[in-house]
This record gives C-alpha cells, sequence and structure tokens, in this order.
C-alpha cells in the first residue's frame, strides 16, 4: 500500500501529522547522536564528553513531552480514525521508546567515568563492538519509521536475536575476567552495566520496529510468532 | 481467525458479518441489485445484517446506502422507475415476494427519517397513531403502550404532563424521540434510521444515540449517516459502499481502526484517493 499521510481534503491535519511526523524524527536524530557519543566517550574515557551526555538527555525529554501534547491535541480536534489514529498511537508509544533509550544512553556512560589501563582495555573491545551494531539497529529502525517501510522494520526487528547474542557472549567473557582477577570486579560491572544498557537499546529497538509494522499494516504483531508476522507482512493492502 | 489467545478471543467476542448463524441474521440481501430506469443503483449486494445490533451505512453522497436503507421496508416501490433484483430475507422470508403484504412489512421494518415529521396531532395520538389504524382503541391498552413507548424512546419524562399538547410544540430532538417512539409503538422487528440527527443540534444528537444504543436491546437496528463519528460511536457493525458497491463491512471496531480496503481508510480518514 502506498502510504500517504498527506492527501487529507483538511490540509491543516496532514500538515499537523507531518509536524509531530518530523519531530519524532528530530528527537530520534538526537538520540542516535546520543549512543553514538557515548560509544566514544566510553572508548575515549572521555569524562567530560560523559557530562554532556547526560546534559543533552534533558532535550530528549523534552520532546518527548511536546509530541505527547501534539497527539493530544491531534485526538481531540481531528477524531482520528485508521491510518491517522495508527500513526498517532504508534507515535507516542515510540516516543516513549526513544525516551528510554536516551534514559540508557545515560546510564551507559557511567563507564567513561572509569579509567582503564592498558591490560584493561580489553574489556571494552566487544562492547564497542556491540555499540555499533546497536547503532546501526538504531539507525535503520528511524530509516524504516521515515519512509514508512514495513520489510525494512521487520529486518531490525530480526536483529535484536544478534544483539542478545552478543549480549551473552560478553557477559562470559567478563565474568571470565572477573574470576580471574578479583580486583577488577568493580570496574568490570561498569562495562557490564553498560553492556546491559546496549541490550536494552536493542530491545526498545525491537520495539520501535512493531509500532512501524503496526502503523503501516494495521496488525498488532507483539508477542506473535515469525510466521505470523510474515504473512502479515506479504499480505497487500 | 488470527491466533490470539482464547481469553482476548472471548474478552473481544466479535463475529465476522459473514460467519453469522441464521440465528444471529436478522436480513439477509442476496444479489441485490437496484435501478433506476436504465441507471443501475446498487451493484450484487450481499451481506448478513445482525439480530439485536446496529449496524451503520456509510459513504459518500450518492453511494446508495440511504436506496438500500429503502430497500429494507420496499419504500423503493414508490418510485415508479425503481426495479429490484435479488432478494432481501427477514426471518428467512425474501420481502419482495409477491405474496408479501407491503403494510404488514413496515409494522415489522419501522423507518425514521432525517427530518422529524411528526403529525399535526397531539403527542399522545402520534405515538398510538399506528394501533389505531390497525383498528385498536381500547383506552388502557393505548394508554399503556403511550407510556412504555416513550419510556423507551426516552422522551416519557420530559412530557408525560402535556401529552394531550400538540405534537409540534416539541424542540427538534424531541420531535425525533417521538417519532422514534411511534415507529416502536407498533413493535417492529427492525427499525431504519435515515439520518435520524442530522437536523438535530449535539446535545439531542447524543440523546439520540443514547437511546439507539438502548433500542438494540430489543430491536435490530440499521442506520446510514453521514457523521462518521456517529457510526463509530452507535454502531456495532459498519458497512463502507461506494457508487453502489459495498466495498467494506466488518465490525465497526476493525472499520474504524484498520480497514482492509484502501477506499474505506481514503473515505472515513477524509483523503481523496
Amino acid at each position: 500500500m502506498d502510504l500517504k499521510i498527506d492527501k487529507h481534503i483538511s490540509g491543516q491535519f496532514s500538515k499537523e501529522l507531518e509536524g509531530m511526523l518530523s519531530h519524532v524524527l528530530d528527537m530520534g536524530g538526537i538520540v542516535e547522536q546520543q549512543i553514538a557519543q557515548a560509544l566514544e566517550a566510553i572508548g575515549q574515557f572521555d569524562s567530560k564528553l560523559a557530562q554532556k551526555i547526560i546534559k543533552e538527555d534533558e532535550k530528549i525529554n523534552a520532546y518527548e513531552v511536546l509530541i505527547d501534547e501534539e497527539c493530544a491535541r491531534v485526538i481531540a480536534k481531528r477524531q482520528p480514525a485508521a491510518i491517522d489514529l495508527r500513526i498517532i498511537l504508534a507515535i507516542a508509544k515510540i516516543i516513549a521508546d526513544l525516551e528510554r533509550i536516551g534514559d540508557e544512553t545515560c546510564r551507559m556512560v557511567r563507564a567513561a567515568q572509569e579509567h582503564f589501563n592498558k591490560t584493561e582495555r580489553q574489556f571494552l573491545v566487544d562492547l564497542d563492538h556491540m555499540g555499533q551494531q546497536v547503532l546501526q539497529m538504531f539507525k535503520a529502525v528511524l530509516d524504516a519509521l521515515a519512509r514508512m517501510d514495513s520489510e525494512a522494520a521487520y529486518d531490525v526487528y530480526k536483529l535484536d536475536k544478534k544483539i542478545d547474542k552478543a549480549y551473552e557472549g560478553i557477559t562470559r567473557q567478563l565474568m571470565t575476567y572477573m574470576m580471574e582477577d578479583p580486583r577488577s570486579i568493580p570496574k568490570i560491572m561498569d562495562v557490564m552495566w553498560a553492556t546491559r544498557s546496549l541490550e536494552r537499546i536493542g530491545d526498545r529497538c525491537q520495539n520501535i520496529s512493531e509500532h512501524v509494522i503496526y502503523l503501516i499494516k494495521g496488525k498488532d504483531v507483539r508477542h506473535a510468532p515469525t510466521e505470523r508476522i510474515e504473512a502479515i507482512l506479504a499480505a497487500k493492502k | 481467525m488470527i491466533s490470539v489467545s482464547p481469553d482476548i478471543a472471548k474478552i473481544k467476542n466479535v463475529v465476522a458479518p459473514a460467519d453469522l448463524t441464521a440465528e444471529q441474521t436478522a436480513l439477509q440481501m442476496n444479489d441485490l441489485s437496484l435501478f433506476y430506469g436504465d441507471k443501475q443503483a446498487l451493484y450484487n449486494i450481499d451481506m448478513k445484517i445482525p439480530k439485536g445490533k446496529v449496524t451503520a451505512f456509510i459513504g459518500p453522497s450518492g453511494c446508495g446506502k440511504s436506496t438500500l436503507l429503502r430497500c429494507i421496508n420496499r419504500m423503493n416501490d414508490l418510485v415508479d422507475i425503481c426495479r429490484v433484483e435479488g432478494e432481501i430475507l427477514l426471518e428467512g422470508k425474501n420481502i419482495y415476494d409477491k405474496d408479501v403484504d407491503v403494510a404488514s412489512l413496515r409494522q415489522n421494518v419501522g423507518m425514521v427519517f432525517q427530518r422529524p415529521n411528526p403529525f399535526p396531532k397531539s403527542i399522545y395520538e402520534n405515538v398510538v397513531y399506528g394501533l389505531r389504524i390497525q383498528g385498536i382503541n381500547d383506552k388502557r391498552r393505548l394508554d399503556e403502550v403511550v407510556e412504555t413507548s416513550l419510556r423507551k424512546a426516552a422522551l416519557w419524562d420530559e412530557v408525560k404532563d402535556r401529552l394531550h399538547d400538540s405534537a409540534f410544540g416539541l424542540s427538534g430532538g424531541q420531535q425525533q424521540r417521538l417519532v422514534i417512539a411511534r415507529a416502536i409503538a407498533i413493535e417492529p422487528k427492525v427499525l431504519l434510521l435515515d439520518e435520524p440527527t442530522s437536523a438535530l443540534d449535539p446535545i439531542s444528537t447524543l440523546t439520540i444515540e443514547e437511546l439507539i444504543n438502548d433500542l438494540k436491546e430489543t430491536y435490530t437496528v440499521v442506520i446510514v449517516t453521514h457523521n462518521m463519528q456517529q457510526a463509530a460511536r452507535v454502531s456495532n457493525y459498519a458497512a463502507f459502499m461506494f457508487m453502489g458497491e459495498l466495498v467494506e463491512y466488518t465490525d465497526t471496531n476493525q472499520l474504524f481502526t484498520a480497514p482492509e480496503k484502501k477506499k474505506t481508510e481514503d473515505y472515513i480518514t477524509g483523503r481523496y484517493g
């Protein structure tokens, strides 16, 4: 189906929806930058950058409040139905996920407050690799939303398994380090929390991909078995 | 059926129109087409209208929704050039069969129009009009019918002290409820409402909508409305019609959140296709 949010007889309504969607994408842009900078801060032990990231989170929170207000206003004024209603419901849920991703990012950068010596830096190698994967996943889901592409959203949906695997691998490895040298436990715990946050961000990206599929296809795919999701995606409108 | 857990399916408790059993069906249209002279106004309509529910017909002007509604009590018989093909079954009997008496059909299928049309008589006489025509004049019986009908139409408390005043003294919303009371006084099985609130103010409209919700306990209600939000609010099932064809017919929640057809989506979201 060619999904268009414009073409309303009421041009003002189209403008309101477009405005909301572009705010969501702006908000997503900030979150994306936050994740990228958080990875950099951790890799470079840059505590200044970490502080900046924590400060910047306020912007994300403000966006959430703003877009929530816009959703309420459109519902009150326009009594949206069908695709319009789904856009608003999906947006309301997506921004909640984006806000939580912002919070996870702030939690992550705590690892950047520590200083890791040369031997300890090995703890961070895999973390950065997993972080890049999560960042790609986040970019992809934002892109799927911007293009209203349910297939692309499903590709993101499937990526979450990879992230979960990476998370398991890193956890196992960090446990080994802890057993080898108990003195390193405090630092490793920070890395562990950062890994955990990345894993949660992956989950949130998967949630967003579910909302995007709902928005486009009109079917709720949460907790659905793979075959059902694929059948929904294959069904033409 | 989609794979939702049985508990959720129970909570939703929706039967697709096509899956209605004979017992749950009030009206069934089979391959119904209608022509005004050479011009075809309805194209091969197949649908089952559920018993004891509210079904709404929506669609742009001239899509045939009123025409279809009028078919159900044969109002189109009054139009000379009109020809109907196919059948409409009311409790299994085709209402277009030759042996069907139109007057008794209309006793079973009442109709309310866009503008309230009370007769130039008292409130009381308006309600009992149908019964008097049937030759019922027992005062006790008529009094009873007036009270129950007006109560069902949510008008009793407002008019009980002035039953013998002229019906024209009532407000538009009250007149419309009076007309509904008149229609249900003869205890029809089906009640057809053709834009029943388009001439009313928002508060009267809400009163009538509330009334429609109560009426479905006793009657099968079919409503034509231009107001899509009204269809969404009052109906259990909704049919979208376009250029004489039935485009989509399903339960109202589905139709207004995720319609199957693009035409339906464009219409209910106010887009030009």
